[in-house]
Formats: structure tokens, C-alpha cells, sequence
């Protein structure tokens, strides 16, 4: 028997880092902003979406890459909304949205055309966090029936992300919910995080979701496109 | 499922280094899985051992070294090259 050593050395998610480099850098000359919405399950990511894509699909462009895992559910809520939607080929176990799937969505989509593109992950706090997409920013999504510790017990994501949207607070009369404690949670696992407090359901906090998405394409003296740290 | 995600990459890697032709020849892969990778170890050397013990692998077998930091890497293969001819 002759063994051969072969080094390697090769980070395993160099090939899906490197694709989303190139996501990157295309969205980033065309000054396409890009926001990888991630959460648990049932946080209210597609209804946002669905309110977004109504409220200001008039004025700005905006797509919208999914991944629902099981279902035709959630393209077909959006697809109301929008023509530039990407439903992501997932098959029926897959827990989070891969470089390789929004590299195919490009293909699929005017990016020069567009304002802004939204990514609706998997809804999981644990995988995503590992798979760099391209997106200018992830946006975690976390609903008032959830505890206030889930930064405390998915740190990864917490850290990974750039802003925290804390949802469904017309629920809040009714949930033992301590948004002191969770905004406390958030920051003690990441310092930088912005913030965002809204019912996509009534509405309230939502202007203020719009004036930052605004703020974010190429039409306004804020844009920026690349990596928001 | 993510562990088996990332161990299909580890997969696709060796295949990308040894070709394809030689994976039954692959005895070891050597991985590092950093602690904070969001990679469980156990689950992840489940899954290799699942993937490793069928075709096109033969007797191959996965060696993580768990390490502190977020590094998920393949470090090493080992190819049994067979008897030198005489």
C-alpha cells in the first residue's frame, strides 16, 4: 500500500463564498441593495414582504428571491405583488438558501432595472447564518410570541445580521414579551445592530421600514450597495 | 440537514482534488470544524460516514479536528495509490 497525503486546505464553503462574492459585486455595480431576510418559521417574513412589495412596488422595483420549502405558498402571496419574483429550487429538505440559488435568480431577473431585492430565506435562525448570499445586509425577523432570548440561544445569526426587525407588536397586549430584554439580548450578542418595531399586520412602524429601504437604492443621496457592516 | 449540506461539499471537494475516478482510492479526508463554524461535529462526521461508507467511496473514512474559532476547512486527503508495481 502506498498512502499519499494530499493538503488541501480548501475552506469547505469556499466555492458558495466565492459565488457570493460575484452576487456581490454584481448587485453592487448596479447599485441594487440587497436584504437576506431571515427568521423562524412564522415571524412574518412574507407578510412583510407582501406589504412592502404593495406599499412602494408603485414607486420602486423591487424583487424578491423565496425559498419556501414545501409549498408554492409564499411565491404565490408575493406573486401578487410583484413580476420579479425568483422562486428558489428547493427540494423538500432544505433548510436555507444557497449562493448558487441567487446566482440563478439573477439570470432570471432585470437586475439593472431594479431598486431593491429581497431575499425570504428558509425560515430556520440556524443554518442561513453559514451561507454568505451576496446581500448587502441580512435582516433578522423576530415576532413578539417568540421568546425574548432567541438572540441569546441562535448567537450566530444575531451576529451575523446588520438589523433586527421585532414584529407582530399589535400582539404585545396579549404576550408576556419584554422588548427592553430583547433589544437588551440583541445588542449584548451584537452592539451594532440596527433596529426596526412593527405589526406588518397593522401597519405601525412601517413608515419608518420604508424611509430606510428608500434610503437604500441608487435614487437616494444615502445609497449604498455592497457590505453593510 | 445543514451538516449534510456542508458534508456533500466536503464530498465535492475530494472529487474536485482526486477526480472522480480515484474516490474509491481516498482512505481519509481531513477536516477542521471550528467550534463557532455552526457546524455540529457529531452530526457532521454522521453524515460523512454515511456518505463515505457507499459509492463511489470505499473505506474512506472522515478525521475532524475540532478547533476554537469559526474555521470550517478540508485539510488533508489520503489516496491509497495501491502496490508499486515491481
Amino acid at each position: 500500500m502506498a498512502i499519499r497525503r494530499i493538503d488541501v486546505r480548501e475552506r469547505v464553503m469556499e466555492r458558495n463564498d466565492t459565488m457570493a462574492a460575484e452576487v456581490r459585486a454584481r448587485l453592487s455595480a448596479s447599485g441594487v441593495p440587497a436584504f437576506n431576510l431571515v427568521s423562524s418559521p412564522g415571524s412574518g417574513k412574507t407578510l412583510l414582504l407582501e406589504r412592502t412589495l404593495r406599499d412602494l412596488g408603485g414607486d420602486l422595483r423591487l424583487a424578491v428571491v423565496t425559498g419556501d420549502v414545501q409549498t408554492q405558498n409564499d411565491a404565490d402571496r408575493l406573486a401578487r405583488w410583484t413580476d420579479d419574483l425568483v422562486q428558489a429550487i428547493v427540494t423538500g429538505g432544505a433548510c436555507h438558501l444557497d449562493a448558487r440559488q441567487i446566482t440563478d435568480a439573477l439570470g432570471a431577473l432585470d437586475v439593472e432595472a431594479l431598486d431593491v431585492l429581497f431575499i425570504e430565506n428558509v425560515g430556520n435562525l440556524v443554518c442561513p447564518a453559514s451561507w454568505d448570499l451576496g446581500e448587502t445586509a441580512k435582516i433578522v425577523v423576530l415576532s413578539v410570541t417568540e421568546g425574548e432570548d432567541k438572540p441569546l440561544k441562535y448567537p450566530k445569526m444575531f451576529e451575523q445580521a446588520r438589523y433586527l426587525i421585532i414584529n407582530k407588536t399589535d400582539l404585545l397586549p396579549y404576550v408576556p414579551f419584554d422588548m427592553d430584554r430583547a433589544r437588551a439580548f440583541a445588542l449584548e450578542i451584537n452592539p451594532g445592530l440596527g433596529f426596526f418595531t412593527m405589526s406588518a399586520l397593522d401597519g405601525t412602524g412601517l413608515d419608518v421600514w420604508y424611509d430606510f429601504l428608500r434610503s437604500r437604492t441608487r435614487r437616494s443621496t444615502l445609497a449604498f450597495a455592497g457590505v453593510e457592516t | 440537514m445543514h451538516e449534510m449540506s456542508i458534508a456533500l461539499e466536503v464530498c465535492r471537494i475530494a472529487e474536485e482534488k482526486v477526480g472522480r475516478a480515484a474516490l474509491p482510492d481516498v482512505r481519509e479526508i481531513g477536516l477542521v470544524v471550528g467550534r463557532r463554524s455552526g457546524v455540529e461535529p457529531d452530526s457532521l462526521l454522521f453524515c460523512l460516514d454515511a456518505l463515505l461508507e457507499g459509492a463511489p467511496f470505499r473505506n474512506a473514512r472522515a478525521v475532524l479536528e475540532v478547533m476554537p474559532g469559526d474555521e470550517l476547512r478540508v485539510s488533508y486527503l489520503e489516496v491509497d495509490d495501491g502496490d508499486p508495481p515491481d
